[in-house]
């Protein structure tokens, strides 16, 4: 991993308003979820905003809002940009 | 009119993209267009205005192919089946690297393509610009931009359809499966060739797991599709990691490459107005008084306006002021047997009652609801509903998505049976199907009921609210417990926030209004003629007889009311307007405990048909032996509960 990277975070975990990059899409996803995140356009080292996590996650991928329950957005893992940060 | 068969047009893209908005532009015809994914659920067929002879498909959004859901399945059925003549893409000129993984499989088809950018003032708003020019050369097939809900670009695209053009191939896959792809290619070439789509395409989603192609591979290439299967079962054991998912990363990265290539973004200052009411609508604080907000205005419409004011103009004013003693003098004048003019405009007549329910008493609700669901579904609000409702439907086993149906279901519960294609797997579509029949009122019927109660007092309504609020929770709870499967987490997309357009809001309103007016008036009148017929064969006077100990003896109603729940099973709201008809004979706890008796029984026959259409004819009958006991059986417990604590 790049030093300017930090540790690999659920995306269930990150503040809203933080720019991250997507690192992995977990194993615990249902395959078929996870073509269709693949599908919305989650693909690895994809940036992505972080607009809210209340009731569920939602965030910003390219010009798409995507909303994610809990229970997916816990098994994306995003890094964080050192220099959005 | 009969359309050339080797002819047709394919509109294919995404969901939310606006294919049906440039499928209306294109042919005239209208399908039901809404900012939310998943509206078209079957592929709508009609004439080309440019051309009579071609036929256009408007086809259901796909997320991504090889298939996988039901939307998806249909669009590749529709690719197999139809003689496609053209593709054209429609695609989301804000998210261009979505649309280019589409085209990158599509273009492998070796059909003649045309890509529409579409709702590229919504991308220009974003600061996204796209290089029309060099992204046309690079496919090698002509590329557009358009605004269809504004009928931009409309002109351009309807010339570029005789230059369409199978376009050069995205993608060279890594060498080893383009190896595999090479194998499977030859032997679809030699053994299941297609009449219009290229081996390779198919070869590619076959690897990548599409059921479709596999199942019209299996039919055309008969026993020897097991050397096929074979080719897959090696190429699977071979790749390093899913197949499927290989192929999919691929055309991820060449559509990813391209798009770099030829978008410019500018630095966007901030978030645009839109993007910040659709935050807000979505916010933990402010969405729920949002929500009460809508929900309140949605009353106002559809509850005060509709079932009040217009239903007292129609129905006194007009029918029984002035249609209904002008066509019954007319009546009495014109037909001498007696039998005839009671059947026109007697206690069962055909105009008396039948158009009367129909026309008066329904029309003037199911079309003030349909306006409001116009105008919230053009916004883009009934997405961000499954966020806000998703909790809630996690009791029940399901997740925020099925709030669509349901909410759909306070408008048309056939509409609404049909709707549940938006589901992601079967569990989903059966609780939610079995809740709509069992516990979702529609609008015609919930104007009766809030026009009934509503004059008995607002406890009446409030009761009968709870009752229906927990019997759907509590039906949901054990149908999640009973029914195999587990629940799907929601993932969904939120389609940008916009202001109706109410042309778009009126025509939608008219297209349902003409389904549900079709649907409803031979009902109706097939209903009124049963009811006249039962009378006159003195049938009815016996199944009120018959019915006196379940209706007087556990529902505490007067035996009169059994008549109603005759009319009940042709339509439940023609059931609950027939209660409403005997309203001043009922004491407050009978018209409630007859409210939610009535509201819980058997939904109505054109409902029963998508039931039997969408989950077979035996899943059908099992949930209506489960509703109608499990009605009487609530209504009762709500008659010995109401005398108990309100006596």
């Amino acid at each position: 991993m790049s030093a300017k990277h930090e540790a690999r975070l659920p995306l269930a975990f990150i503040q809203p308003g933080s720019e991250v990059r997507l690192a992995a899409l977990g194993d615990e996803i249902d395959p078929l979820q996870r073509e269709q995140l693949t599908a919305y356009g989650l693909a690895e080292n994809r940036p992505l905003r972080v607009l809210q996590q209340r009731p569920m996650t939602v965030i910003l991928a390219d010009e798409v809002e995507l909303a994610l329950e809990h229970a997916v957005a816990r098994h994306i893992w995003v890094e964080k940009d050192v220099a959005n940060a | 009119m009969t359309l050339s068969a080797s002819n047709a047009i394919l509109l294919v893209g995404h969901p939310n993209v606006g294919k049906s908005v440039l499928f209306h532009r294109l042919t005239g015809a209208y399908v039901n267009v809404s900012n939310y994914p998943g509206t078209t659920v079957e592929v709508t067929r009609a004439s080309a205005r440019f051309d009579h002879q071609v036929a256009l498909l408007d086809t259901p959004g796909v997320l991504a192919l090889p298939s996988r859901s039901d939307d998806e399945r249909a669009t590749m059925r529709a690719l197999l089946k139809e003689s496609t003549r053209s593709l054209v893409q429609v695609g989301d000129a804000k998210n261009l690297r979505r649309t280019l993984t589409l085209t990158a499989l599509l273009a492998e088809l070796g059909v003649p393509m045309v890509l529409a950018l579409n709702m590229h003032d919504e991308a220009a708003a974003r600061g996204v610009t796209v290089d029309i020019a060099a992204l046309g050369e690079e496919l090698g097939m002509p590329v557009l931009a358009t605004v269809a809900t504004g009928g931009e670009g409309i002109g351009e695209l309807t010339a570029s359809l005789g230059q369409a053009r199978a376009p050069q191939a995205l993608l060279r896959y890594d060498a080893a499966i383009e190896d595999d792809i090479g194998q499977v290619s030859t032997w679809i070439s030699r053994h299941a060739a297609h009449p219009h789509l290229a081996a390779r395409g198919l070869a590619i989603l076959y690897l990548g797991g599409d059921s479709e192609v596999a199942d019209w591979l299996r039919e055309t290439a008969g026993e020897q599709f097991a050397e096929l299967a074979a080719l897959r079962q090696a190429a699977a054991s071979r790749a390093e990691g899913d197949l499927p998912t290989l192929l999919a990363r691929e055309r991820t990265e060449a559509a990813d490459a391209l798009a770099a290539s030829v978008i410019q973004r500018a630095v966007k200052s901030s978030p645009l107005l839109s993007q910040r009411i659709g935050q807000y609508v979505v916010h933990p604080l402010w969405g729920i008084p949002i929500l009460l907000g809508v929900l309140f205005a949605v009353y106002e419409l559809v509850g005060v306006f509709g079932a009040t004011t217009l239903v007292g103009l129609m129905e006194e004013d007009l029918f029984e002021g002035i249609l209904n003693p002008a066509f019954t003098h007319f009546v009495t004048a014109a037909v001498d047997l007696p039998w005839l003019q009671e059947l026109l405009v007697g206690q069962y007549g055909l105009w008396t009652m039948g158009m009367t329910y129909a026309l008066a008493l329904i029309l003037p609700i199911v079309t003030t609801f349909f306006f409001a669901f116009g105008v919230l579904e053009d916004s883009g609000y009934l997405p961000r509903l499954t966020v806000i409702a998703n909790r809630l439907f996690a009791m029940i086993g399901l997740n925020g998505r099925a709030v669509l149906p349901m909410v759909l279901g306070l408008g048309c519960v056939t509409m609404a049976t049909l709707t549940t294609r938006i589901l992601h797997s079967p569990r989903e579509r059966l609780i939610t199907i079995f809740l709509l029949a069992l516990a979702i009122p529609c609008s015609a019927q919930l104007g009766v009921v809030l026009g009934m109660l509503g004059g008995v007092s607002f406890t009446a309504v409030l009761v009968w609210a709870l009752a229906m609020v927990g019997v759907l929770l509590l039906a949901g709870f054990l149908a999640a417990r009973l029914i195999p499967g587990r629940r799907i987490p929601l993932v969904t997309e939120l389609p940008p926030m916009r202001l109706p357009i109410l042309g778009n809001v009126l025509k939608k309103t008219g297209g349902r209004l003409k389904w549900y007016l079709i649907e409803v008036i031979p009902l109706f009148l097939l209903g009124t003629f049963i009811m006249y017929a039962l009378d006159k064969t003195g049938a009815l006077p016996a199944i009120i007889e018959a019915g006196e100990p379940l209706v007087t003896g556990w529902l505490g109603l007067p035996k009169e009311a059994s008549a109603a729940f005759v009319m009940g099973f042709l339509r439940r709201d023609f059931g609950a307007t027939g209660l409403f008809a005997m309203a001043h004979s009922l004491s407050p706890i009978q018209a409630v405990v007859g409210m939610i008796t009535i509201t819980l029984f058997i939904p109505c026959f054109a409902s029963l048909m998508m039931m039997v259409k969408e989950q077979g004819a035996k899943t059908a009958l099992l949930m209506v032996g489960l509703i109608v006991p499990f009605a009487f059986f609530i209504g009762g417990l709500f008659n010995i509960a109401l005398r108990a604590l309100w006596s």
